[in-house]
């Protein structure tokens, strides 16, 4: 049985936007990526799951229970970043994490000090005089400190520098190896190829591929090696364009070039703008 | 049903509001009362005669022979309405709406609590806030009376006539929460929250002014406020307050019920 299951989901906002007819199932201990333009669903479908809206047809569940009857019940075992996080701006983000543990009636501090090291964070501060980062790292923070089953993540990265990115990506990888099962929507194709098993891509709120990442990589990934003049011109060149050296052959390089989202979109949706 | 860590969070949320209009309503009670002495009566029936629309619009009217009538004439005609009105629907608004609109409310519901959960725990800090200013208020004018003129004061009569008070300002409150759940975006909640208790203010003060204008009172819900007659322990006056409280609980069910069915594109 799927962990998260979306059957025939429809939400028409009309002109359109919404989801219509979208079905996904993803099971236990998978990481699924969500991908898709901006306004292509993908939040929409997520509220749907978090029990924030009734879907007008269609059903969501989440472990087997329906996502609007059972919301509450199915947070329990949730773990969610919201897309654009609204915190309650006056409170520290100490305070805000301490308050969130209470209200979730969890008895001790969970993950919390660990994932605050992990991410470098010190939530001593208003989340007022916070920086875009620091909220981000601070809803991650508040979004595994429970120790969820399944995540539901809404963009989790954006306003991450690089270097927060991959611990992310490592996060995100250590708690598929742990058994859990992951939602990672995102615009962005590298972070999803990194993290994820199953990739899905959604346009205009109809679901438009769905593959594995691997076949995705395969076929939007190029590589190329590359034979220079001399060995030093190829770790030159390695080191330059990020290229993998040395190979067999001293003065050849592999490089891969990577399609850009809009290029892959492209592909799927067969011609015309991406959005 | 309630969620202690969120009614913490936001009882003291609460407090900046509620210590203002504490010192404000302490300002006015304790002049006011001090005010009371029969010459300054007599002044004031001056003004009334001078321009008695202005001062019946306010509910300054009437014989002030005892301190209890010239407490009703100059606090309860717009002081004591008007300033928890106004605690009600700044404190209503951002208890839901402004977490809905803002998105912050996506937090409160990512956890294993019930949308009736956070409505009603919502709804108590609400009613904590109004039966708090109530009782600081009761208190204050017991004190200040009991300082001023010893004796002057019945307080039998100040708890009924505060109790009845105290169901007024609930059934504002019900009606603005149920506004603060109703709308997602909390201009539209605050424009209906404030505006239809303001406007029967307005009205109220209309049909005080007597001749046609007094039909508005049918269209008020202060009307159903009695302070005279509550004092006097009227009985019907009494069965006022009951309806009045009545009100209050069915909006705040309904309120609680609107919010655990609507969408929330938060």
């Amino acid at each position: 049985m799927s962990m998260i299951g979306i059957s025939h989901l429809t939400r028409d906002f009309g002109g359109g936007k919404g989801v219509f007819d979208l079905s996904l199932e993803i099971e236990k201990g998978e990481a699924f990526g969500f991908l898709g333009p901006n306004g292509a669903g993908k939040t929409t479908t997520i509220r749907h799951l978090m029990g924030f809206i009734r879907a007008q047809g269609g059903t969501c569940s989440i472990g087997g229970r329906d996502c609007w009857k059972d919301a509450d019940t199915i947070q329990k075992t949730l773990g969610y970043i919201p897309g654009e996080i609204a915190f309650f701006e006056e409170m520290s983000g100490n305070a805000y994490l301490a308050f969130l543990r209470s209200y979730r009636g969890m008895k001790d501090e969970g993950r919390t000090s660990e994932l605050l090291e992990r991410f470098e964070l010190q939530a001593g501060v208003r989340i007022k005089k916070m920086s875009k980062g620091m909220k981000q790292k601070l809803g991650i923070v508040a979004a595994f400190m429970h120790d969820p089953d399944t995540l539901i993540l809404d963009e989790p990265t954006s306003g991450l520098d690089p270097l927060m990115q991959n611990r992310f990506v490592e996060l995100v990888r250590e708690e598929k190896a742990r058994g859990k099962t992951i939602l990672l929507s995102s615009h962005m194709f590298e972070e999803v190829e990194r993290t994820c098993d199953r990739i899905g891509m959604i346009r205009g709120g109809r679901l438009a591929a769905l593959d594995s990442a691997q076949a995705l990589r395969a076929r939007h990934v190029k590589t190329y090696v590359v034979t220079l003049a001399s060995e030093q011109e190829a770790r030159a060149f390695a080191e330059d364009f990020g290229g993998r050296w040395p190979l067999e052959d001293a003065r050849q390089v592999e490089v891969t070039a990577r399609q850009s989202l809009e290029e892959i979109f492209m592909h799927y949706y067969g011609g015309g703008p991406s959005c | 049903m309630l969620n202690a860590a969120l009614y913490k969070k936001e009882f003291f949320g609460s407090l900046r509001l509620l210590a203002v209009f504490g010192a404000i309503l302490t300002l006015y009670i304790t002049m006011i009362i001090r005010m009371y002495d029969p010459e300054m009566a007599q002044a004031l029936a001056q003004f009334e005669q001078l321009m008695p629309e202005l001062m019946s619009a306010v509910g300054m009217t009437g014989v002030n022979d005892s301190l209890m009538d010239f407490m009703i004439s100059y606090l309860y005609g717009m002081l004591l309405l008007v300033f928890p009105m106004v605690y009600t629907i700044l404190r209503a608004n951002a208890l839901v709406a402004k977490y809905v609109d803002r998105g912050s409310m996506a937090l409160l519901l990512a956890s294993p609590v019930r949308r009736t959960t956070v409505a009603l725990t919502q709804l108590s800090v609400l009613v904590t806030g109004i039966t708090a200013l109530t009782a600081y208020c009761t208190l204050l004018e017991m004190v200040t009376a009991h300082i001023c003129f010893p004796g002057e004061l019945a307080v039998g009569q100040l708890l009924r006539l505060n109790g009845g008070l105290w169901c007024l300002q609930l059934c504002i409150g019900g009606f603005c929460f149920l506004c603060s759940c109703l709308f997602g975006d909390a201009r539209y909640s605050a424009a209906l929250g404030a505006g239809v208790p303001c406007l029967m203010y307005v009205l109220q003060m209309l049909a005080n002014m007597g001749g046609k204008l007094e039909g508005f009172r049918y269209a008020t819900v202060f009307t159903l406020f009695q302070p005279q007659r509550l004092a006097q322990g009227n009985w019907r006056a009494g069965l006022y307050a009951l309806v009045l409280l009545t009100a209050a609980v069915l909006l705040f069910a309904a309120a609680a019920a609107v919010f655990r069915r609507r969408d929330l594109h938060i």
